[in-house]
């Protein structure tokens, strides 16, 4: 009795008859291969009416937050927060509760499948042998140069395992890409602190251990890195202190739901963070009676204040915050970067922080540990890299294209060409869990188990002071018929016999990240094990490995005061009346659209549920003579969007704000012809760093005479009074 | 029409009436009366049952239908909502127990206050108390989340222990309106018992039958007459109080809760008062029908009896006007915070209108119209006032209910109603109170004939010198 | 003569069962309003999704919300605090004496407040009366996969500890009682008391800024009696008289 047995059939079984139901559980080592036993000889971790919690980690984003999930019979039941993982210490956020309606979606694929044409609904099933021989003919018959893979930032071992792939055939790298990479700016942050520092890696902010943030643009509590490490820092940093409030300043031109929690909402002109960063600096200075340093030398506060509509006095009391403050810290991020002048921006702020003398102390600023791999931070593609490899597309030098994890069509601006380059690549192959655009597109989709099906780690980036490997591991029987990615891999590498087959000698996914996790046998940390069998299963239990050392590294500032800083103002595509400013939907992030709870569960600021909507301030509304739920036409040079309108007060008048997350073609019942896509606008400049410049945008706006209704949580009459619609 | 001579050298003559014009004066033999009323039973036109049948269609369509789906779907097809859990359907029960009241105000209290100008339209009006509480009453299930369960208000020993809570206004509510409801239809019966008699004498086929079972064997004799009368007057003090209880408790479903705009003290008389408003506005409309559209209806409904209804219109109106600017000055003196917001949300809110239309058709029409005797002696404008009056009376409720809770402490949850199958059962609920009353109108008699045969007996045209004097004699 | 047939006796020793006096601590001050409580509350209790509509019209089937308001306008302007409002188990709760069935009612040993959701025959009069606007009505079948094909395989994630609702049903904030009364069982079954900080709603569990504090609020030394204790806390409409039993510490710059 030793037969494999699905879900499904389990699901059937236990409706014939007790007596020979099968017992189902999520996992265990053992458990990978669920089999068919009597009754009576339940497994100890199963009981009727108790839960199994599985620890695993959070794939809806890249911070990778340990998860401990709470199964009950087979089925997920509830998403919990891992408290020993360092990164959210059992905390989560909105996306991570409702993840289980990602693995438990309606819309899943459920097949291996073959479209009949691109594009066209559904297709023809597969089994997953053909599937595989798919694989290793596209991995082997193809010139080494002409296969590309593109994959997401999550998961890490997946990428691991790509990388050596590609690098075992002698296929170029492989790229990753996500829509918050590129609002985050990472590229940008990595980039600032390679100039100001010298050292690569990603900053690390310790806004914990500060008792002033200022913040230009950085959507710390939202979107950015890692929001639930930062917001629990914000936490410690607002009322963790004994008998001290931690203070926050927020510069951005649209209130976001970071702005929202600043004890100071400053609106600034969009694009003049830079300089507004320095003529701080410089006021700091004045104020001290210190020696002008090189830094601020070169900033005209008279000018600064001109451009950006930031007035002189609250320059002043922001710079006289940071005499009362112990520990001052400031934050480049978001929408500040994505400007042209992004990198001046992140660059300057780092000088602020260099005046404050915070590098590498408490509540200063560091550069993120390294993970426990020991391998250097795989940061996701530039605006800049991902044209290069639109480039390579079109100029047909991709031949099949393997996507996994990321959704091009709908996460990189349309202006930048995936989906007319598409055409050019004969052969794509998604490795999608949900029917995506860009799963839409593919010649095959070999759907990949949601993540709470799946093996793999993930190499914390940023968010815990010491060096995390986030483990997952399934905790329900795949549901669907689907195969892990990194299994049909192997298999196909395997069939594709050679070099290949011998480089991969491994059974399945399991195998392949024991080889990888075999480097941290004997190694001081959370736990330790000598070999590989008790290394992987307390790996399972807590949910990763980490370093119970504080590992985030000190960067040197030695001259960075001695240096010279540029501060333009950014430069704006189009002759539009209104400052563009995108944000990440802090509910939906990037791929939540498609679960009907994140739908429902309103915006933190704007209370919408379920659409797109357009921020316009109340006074420029009404001299456009736009009311609330108007629909009206968003027009760049790039593109156009329809979206309805929704007065927010708190945005510059000469401003408008969109929220990206919506607006997909695709990408199942809930999400499919939904809001709009602020992306669409975008247009192709990027800034010094190489990052998308994606608020560097004029826009204008036509008024429709159409009406839809935003479906608000809260009371108009109430919040706005009664004379609002 | 009468030829008997005008009295002479009378001062003011042309202001003095004829008082055969009285329908008390002006008698006619008690078997004509007899006949004339069955005759208005008895005969159909083909308009009759057009109006019937489509009638009958619009209550299977409109009630039966829309209600089966409201219960299958749940009430999202209606239109409450967060803040707004009570809708239209409450605004129906108050109102229909309104309109009910004019019955027993009009049969009971102006019995016993010996209102002479009462007789003919007694009838009528319970008719419209009993079918009133009908819609009331069906108002209250369709409102219910689950109807099906709604014998659990009911206090039955169950095996569970389980018994309704006491406390809940809402229990209070449920005893009030289903003892109405019974009393009201005994008080009903009781009148009609010689009428069913005089009904089954002169009837034949299902009819007798019919007649013969209400009649509860009544023969005449001046012993059942004495306990008739006895027991009609016995009931006619009792009802009294039950009347004005349970319109005040209905009151209390929403005095007793802790929202502003609905928690004072003055609700009880305040909603008694505007039920009587209503339900005599109600009368005036159905006296019309009644008379523009039934044989023989002219000579027992008169201008006179619409003149007496349009006073007590008049003055129903006023004290509604005091008892709601009342209401209205407390809770603005009181000044608390929440009750501003209220006044000032119904006056200035996005509904401002119904608030000045509800002032309008309830105070001014009425003021405007029924001060002068020439314009209340007119049924039809007296209807079309009537008409206005429900209407008014029907924006109040609708102000009290689902207005008034858009506001609550919680700013952050403010939303307006707006009505959705809620609209479609209304109707449902109108067409239902008229398809009964059509139907009875041509099974009961709608002029209690021994009642008037009662003020003839009693009121005579005595002849002084050369006129002709009105006089009542007491025969109790 | 009655005999005693030796039935179950049921009384009500309201001052000896009471096992706990539950209440909840949220610092406005550190709450950033990121709605994860609201999905986790949703999560954990089986609350169903409404729909663009249904949702925009009030009808959201939230347990917990989050509301803020706005003072002045540009550039003045400024957000109030987030304030997650969810029932606040009034010690005198103005639901409970209006429900008609007793489908409201108080809970003796645990001193919250209880929705029967199988007595509840939807009259809506203790939302009417619930001052805080925080019950939810079932306004149409969202749990029938009959209705709602998308839920078929959703349905998957219902936690089994809780009852799922159909139409025509009020529900509210329970102060997860499912884990309450886990927590007890575990407790007695060991042989011990409840240790403060082991019951954990799902909303205090999940919330990344540590906001919401969970306890006993009898017993002077748990963690949530001594986070109240601040000249920060306020009970929202005090005035009422209703003794909620959740205390919001003022956010902004009050100290």
């Amino acid at each position: 009795m030793s037969q494999q047995i699905s879900r499904r059939d389990f699901l059937k079984l236990a409706g014939v008859g007790a007596a020979t139901t099968a017992v189902l559980t999520g996992c265990g080592p053992a458990s990978r291969y669920v089999t068919r036993a009597p009754y009576i000889k339940m497994p100890e971790y199963t009981y009727n009416g108790l839960s199994t919690f599985y620890a695993t980690t959070c794939r809806e984003c890249s911070a990778g937050c340990g998860l401990v999930i709470r199964t009950m019979q087979g089925r997920a039941i509830k998403v919990e927060g891992n408290p020993d993982h360092p990164v959210n210490l059992g905390k989560t956020c909105a996306r991570g509760q409702a993840t289980l309606h990602g693995l438990y979606n309606p819309d899943r694929i459920t097949d291996p499948i073959q479209r009949v044409a691109r594009g066209s609904e559904g297709g023809t099933k597969m089994d997953w042998d053909a599937a595989i021989g798919i694989v290793a003919d596209a991995l082997s018959k193809n010139k080494p140069d002409e296969i590309a893979f593109l994959v997401g930032m999550a998961p890490d071992h997946l990428f691991d395992l790509v990388a050596d792939l590609a690098k075992t055939i002698g296929a170029p790298a492989p790229v990753r890409y996500g829509a918050l990479g590129m609002f985050e700016a990472r590229t940008t942050l990595v980039k600032a602190a390679e100039e100001t520092f010298g050292q690569t890696g990603l900053p690390f902010f310790d806004i914990g251990g500060a008792d002033l943030v200022i913040s230009f643009g950085a959507n710390f509590l939202e979107t950015w890195l890692s929001p639930v490490a930062q917001t629990r820092e914000f936490s410690k940093m607002r009322r963790g202190q004994k008998n001290k409030r931690g203070y926050l300043v927020q510069f951005e031109s649209r209130m976001s739901q970071t702005g929202a929690k600043a004890d100071e909402w400053i609106p600034i002109t969009p694009g003049t963070e830079a300089m507004v960063a320095l003529a701080i600096g410089r006021l700091i200075v004045e104020a001290r009676g210190l020696a002008l340093p090189p830094a601020f030398a070169n900033v005209d506060v008279n000018g600064v204040v001109e451009a950006s509509g930031v007035t002189l006095d609250a320059l002043n009391r922001v710079a006289g915050l940071f005499s009362l403050y112990d520990r001052p810290l400031v934050i480049p991020g978001g929408g500040a970067l994505g400007l042209s002048n992004g990198l001046q921006t992140a660059e300057a702020a780092l000088a602020l922080n260099a005046l404050a003398g915070n590098f590498g102390k408490d509540g200063g600023v560091f550069i993120s540990p390294t993970n426990p791999l020991a391998d250097q931070y795989h940061r996701p593609a530039s605006g800049r890299e991902m044209q290069d490899f639109i480039q390579r597309m079109v100029d047909g030098k991709i031949k099949v294209l393997f996507v996994h994890g990321v959704n091009p069509l709908f996460e990189l601006p349309k202006k930048l060409g995936f989906g007319g380059a598409t055409k050019y690549v004969p052969q794509i192959i998604s490795f999608a869990t949900f029917p995506d655009e860009t799963a839409m597109e593919a010649d095959y989709v070999f759907p990949d188990h949601h993540g709470l099906e799946s093996w793999g780690y993930q190499k914390i980036a940023t968010g815990s002071a010491s060096s995390v490997l986030s483990g997952a591991q399934p905790v329900i029987v795949p549901f669907f018929n689907t195969k892990s990615t990194v299994d049909v891999l192997l298999a196909a590498a395997q069939k594709a016999g050679g070099a290949l087959a011998s480089a991969f000698p491994f059974k399945d996914e399991v195998e392949f990240m024991d080889s990888k996790l075999a480097s941290l046998l004997n190694v001081d940390g959370f736990f330790s094990a000598p070999e590989i069998n008790t290394f992987a299963a307390y790996f399972q239990q807590y949910g990763g490995w980490w370093k119970t050392t504080d590992n985030r590294i000190a960067p040197s500032s030695a001259d960075v005061l001695n240096r010279s800083f540029k501060a333009d103002a950014a430069q704006f595509d189009g002759q539009g009346d209104f400052f563009f400013v995108p944000f990440v939907s802090p509910i939906l992030g990037e791929a939540g659209a498609n679960k009907p709870w994140l739908q429902e569960v309103p915006d933190p600021t704007t209370t919408i549920m379920w659409n797109t909507w357009v921020e316009i301030n109340p006074a420029t509304a009404d001299k456009l003579g736009i009311e609330d739920n108007d629909v009206v036409r968003v027009v760049s040079d790039y593109g156009e969007v329809e979206v309805s309108v929704y007065k927010y007060p708190a945005i510059r008048p000469d401003t408008i704000a969109m929220p990206f997350g919506q607006g997909h073609t695709a990408y199942g019942q809930f999400a499919q012809g939904r809001g709009a896509n602020p992306a669409d606008l975008f247009g192709p400049s990027v800034n010094e760093a190489g990052d998308l410049a994606f608020g560097s945008l004029k826009v204008r706006i036509e008024k429709t005479n159409k009406k839809r209704q935003l479906s608000r949580l809260e009371g108009v009459l109430g919040v706005y009074g009664f004379d609002s619609k | 029409m009468s030829s008997i001579a005008k009295p002479l050298a009378l001062p003011h003559a042309e202001e003095q009436e004829d008082p055969r014009e009285q329908l008390m004066h002006d008698p006619r033999s008690r078997g004509e009366m007899n006949d004339m009323v069955m005759e208005s039973m008895h005969s159909t036109t083909w308009k009759y049952w057009t109006v019937t049948g489509i009638l009958a269609v619009i209550v299977v369509v409109c009630l039966f239908y829309a209600w089966y789906y409201l219960i299958m779907q749940g009430l999202g097809v209606a239109g409450v909502n967060r803040p707004v859990y009570w809708g239209i359907f409450l605004v129906e029960v108050v109102f229909w127990i309104g309109i009910s009241h004019a019955g027993t105000f009009i049969s009971a209290i102006l019995r016993v206050l010996k209102v002479e100008g009462r007789r003919p339209f007694t009838r009528a009006a319970e008719l419209m108390t009993t079918f009133g509480l009908v819609q009331a009453g069906i108002s209250v299930f369709l409102h219910m989340g689950r109807v099906w369960l709604s014998y659990w208000l009911i206090p039955f020993p169950n095996e569970r222990g389980l018994w309704p809570d006491f406390h809940s206004p809402l229990m209070w509510d449920f005893m009030a309106i289903s003892t109405y409801l019974l009393s009201s239809t005994m008080y009903l019966f009781l009148p009609l018992i010689p009428d069913m008699a005089m009904a089954r004498d002169r009837s034949t086929g299902w009819r007798k039958a019919a007649y013969r079972i209400l009649a509860i064997g009544f023969r005449g004799t001046e012993g059942e007459w004495k306990n008739l009368i006895t027991a009609m007057n016995i009931f006619a003090f009792a009802i009294i109080p039950v009347m004005f209880s349970v319109h005040t408790i209905v009151s209390w479903d929403f005095a007793m809760a802790s929202r502003p705009g609905w928690s004072s003290s003055v609700f009880g008389p305040y909603f008694v008062i505007g039920a009587l408003h209503s339900g005599m506005a109600a009368v005036a409309i159905v006296l019309f029908l009644i008379r523009s559209t039934m044989k023989n209806m002219k000579y027992f409904l008169r201008p006179e009896h619409f003149d007496l209804l349009g006073k007590l219109m008049l003055m129903v109106s006023m004290a509604w006007a005091y008892f709601y600017f009342n209401d209205y000055i407390v809770s603005w003196y009181g000044g608390d915070k929440w009750e501003k917001i209220v006044q000032e949300f119904t006056e200035k809110g996005p509904l401002w209108y119904l608030w000045y239309a509800m002032l309008f058709f309830n105070i001014v029409v009425p003021f405007a119209v029924l001060w002068n005797k020439k314009w209340r002696q007119t049924p039809w404008l007296l209807a079309i006032v009537g008409l206005l009056i429900n209407a008014g009376m029907w924006l109040e409720r609708y102000i009290i209910i689902p207005e008034t809770l858009t506001i609550n402490r919680m700013p952050f949850t403010w939303r307006l109603y707006v009505p959705g199958v809620e609209i479609v059962l209304t109707i449902g609920n109108f067409a239902f109170f008229f398809l009964l009353y059509m139907l009875a109108s041509r099974f009961l008699p709608l002029i209690p004939v021994w009642e008037v045969q009662e003020g003839h007996e009693s009121h005579t045209l005595r002849k002084i010198g050369k006129a002709s004097i009105p006089t009542l004699s007491d025969m109790e | 003569m009655a005999t005693d047939l030796q039935l179950p006796v049921f009384t009500n020793n309201s001052e000896n069962e009471l096992a706990g006096r539950w209440g909840m601590v949220i610092d406005q001050d550190i709450c950033t309003g990121c709605q994860a409580c609201v999905a986790a509350c949703a999560m954990e209790n089986n609350i169903p999704f409404v729909g663009e509509a249904d949702a925009g019209y009030g009808r959201t089937m939230h347990w917990i919300r989050i509301e803020r308001f706005w003072q002045g306008t540009f550039p003045e302007v400024k957000m109030t605090p987030y304030q997650p409002v969810l029932c606040q188990q009034c010690h005198k709760a103005p639901c409970e004496p209006v429900c008609p069935v007793f489908a409201s009612v108080h809970s003796v040993s645990e001193d919250i407040n209880l929705q029967v959701y199988n007595r509840c025959v939807g009259t809506r009069y203790c939302a009417n009366n619930c001052p805080y606007q925080v019950r939810v009505f079932n306004w149409r079948d969202y749990t029938d996969a009959r209705q709602r094909p998308e839920l078929v395989t959703l349905q998957n994630q219902l936690n089994p500890d809780v009852t799922v609702r159909r139409r025509g049903v009020m529900e509210k904030c329970t102060f997860c009682i499912q884990r309450i009364r886990h927590v007890e069982d575990t407790a007695q079954s060991e042989g011990r008391d409840v240790r403060d900080g082991e019951v954990v709603p799902a909303c205090a569990q999940a919330c990344p800024a540590d906001a919401i504090v969970f306890g006993r609020v009898d017993d002077p030394t748990s963690k949530v009696s001594k986070a109240a204790i601040t000249s920060r806390g306020s009970h929202m409409l005090e005035e009422l008289g209703t003794l909620p039993r959740v205390t919001y510490l003022a956010g902004g710059s009050a100290q």
